[in-house]
């Protein structure tokens, strides 16, 4: 499993039928970019863990779920620097 | 998923019965690596997409037995990098072909 902070939504129109959907989310690793499959609700600047190969493919739904990255919870606290900003801002939880 | 341009199309008459008849796309990330990937959602050059890679990328293709492993997953509707995109929208697959 990977730690990621959401960066902001992706909107795809002409996606592929298999995603349905769901909401896609590109996410910030280290500083790469990917996109991953939104499966719990959250919002830019909270840090997530994302899970890769097929986990991804059951945690999105289903064994048939296209999906290579979906995120699976929402992290409550993340220090990865002292000064980090959007960390906590979450009402719910 | 990654997010990737798509640079222009791939002709491949003589290939692996497993790959099926699908488009080919060539894709190329900001470093400038090229990847090739199946191509379900008729995508242009210059447009961005993500893509699926690893046994997703086969049900992505909505069909398991497809031998990929890397399918274009969707078409992003705007995408702006903080760099310069590589490919213009209008680049024209024959322009690539050189």
């Amino acid at each position: 499993m990977k730690i990621c902070q959401v960066e902001r939504p992706l909107v795809s129109t002409n996606r592929i039928p298999g995603f349905e959907h769901k909401h896609l989310l590109v996410v910030r690793d280290g500083s790469a970019l990917q996109v991953a499959v939104d499966a719990v609700g959250c919002v830019p600047g909270d840090w997530v863990i994302c899970v890769g190969s097929s986990a991804a493919r059951e945690a999105a739904g289903s064994k048939e779920y296209p999906s290579d990255l979906t995120i699976v919870g929402i992290i409550d606290r993340w220090p990865p620097e002292p000064d980090a900003t959007d960390v906590g801002s979450r009402d719910s939880g | 998923m990654e997010i990737r341009q798509v640079v222009g199309s791939l002709v491949c008459t003589q290939r692996n019965p497993g790959l099926g008849h699908w488009d080919l796309r060539v894709l190329q990330d900001l470093k400038g690596r090229q990847y090739v990937a199946t191509d379900p959602v008729d995508a242009r050059p210059g447009d961005w997409v993500f893509v699926v890679s690893g046994s997703a990328a086969r049900y992505a293709m909505g069909d398991a037995s497809i031998l990929t492993d890397l399918t274009i997953g969707g078409v992003i509707d705007h995408w702006e990098w903080e760099q310069a995109a590589a490919v213009q929208p209008d680049a024209t697959l024959s322009a690539k072909a050189a």
